[in-house]
């Protein structure tokens, strides 16, 4: 279930990333289109978060579930800062930050999937 | 608002808040590091703390640090700002010169050992990019040493 899950994350975030980016070419700043695909990225990373925080015992090696669930818990947290940022933010910089922090979320999510496919 | 996109056009009438315009991937960068800081050095502290007490009390230093940081730059607050990144670039150098030269200290990883590798050396380069950018910002001071 994580590996499909944190995949779907991993896709949504990008298009975040990409939408973000042609905002960005166009001047455009934070609206309501762009809160829709932010918004559906966090409702997926809350899945997420409980799903690897209750499968995170099934890993096997020492210490390394309790840091996939860390950065499971952790994840909820990036869009809604990133949100916070580029709507106090009124330059094309706003989606700048936006599409950096997609790609992080990305690459959180890609490693939640590492670990659990290496440590599971 | 979409204002009319012109790079400068606010610094010119005061000074730019420094975690705005491109200040503000610094607050993703700082933020990023806090939290994964924040993250590790917790888990260290209480699933392990025995292995290396001295690497992670290091951790939750670097931590504090980055999330003050973080906190300097949101609010605008050179002072703290300055204050917190020059510890950081103290500290990333210090912890990685030492974690090469005696390793028997470090025997797990931290944000700041070997120089930050373990983060694709952001932790090295952020600092001096971030005075960098502070040092820049004060050429558009206004007032005789604002805050």
């Amino acid at each position: 279930m994580l590996v499909p899950l944190t995949t779907i994350v991993v896709i949504a975030s990008v298009v975040l990333a990409v939408v973000a980016g042609v905002y960005a070419l166009r001047a455009r700043l934070i609206d309501d289109l762009l809160l829709l695909v932010a918004a559906l990225v966090e409702v997926l990373l809350l899945v997420l978060a409980v799903v690897a925080a209750v499968q995170a015992p099934s890993v096997r090696t020492p210490g390394e579930g309790a840091t996939m669930a860390a950065y499971a818990l952790t994840l909820p947290l990036v869009p809604p800062a990133l949100a916070f940022l580029a709507i106090k933010e009124k330059t094309r910089w706003a989606m700048a930050v936006l599409l950096a922090g997609a790609l992080v979320v990305a690459v959180m999510a890609y490693r939640v999937q590492q670990i659990w496919v290496v440590h599971a | 608002m979409p204002e009319p996109a012109a790079p400068g056009s606010t610094a010119r009438r005061t000074r730019r808040a420094i975690g705005s315009g491109p200040g503000i991937l610094l607050v993703l960068a700082y933020g990023t590091l806090a939290l994964a800081a924040t993250g590790r050095s917790v888990l260290q502290i209480l699933e392990y703390f025995e292995r290396a007490p001295l690497a992670y009390l290091l951790s939750a230093l670097a931590a504090v640090v980055y999330i003050a940081a973080t906190w300097a730059l949101v609010t605008d607050r050179r002072r703290l700002a300055q204050v917190t990144i020059t510890v950081e670039a103290v500290g990333v150098l210090a912890v990685g010169a030492l974690s090469y030269l005696v390793p028997d200290l470090f025997p797990d990883k931290t944000v700041w050992s070997h120089f930050g590798s373990g983060y694709g050396f952001l932790p090295l380069v952020l600092p001096f990019v971030g005075l960098w950018w502070l040092a820049r910002n004060r050429w558009e001071r206004t007032g005789p040493e604002a805050r």
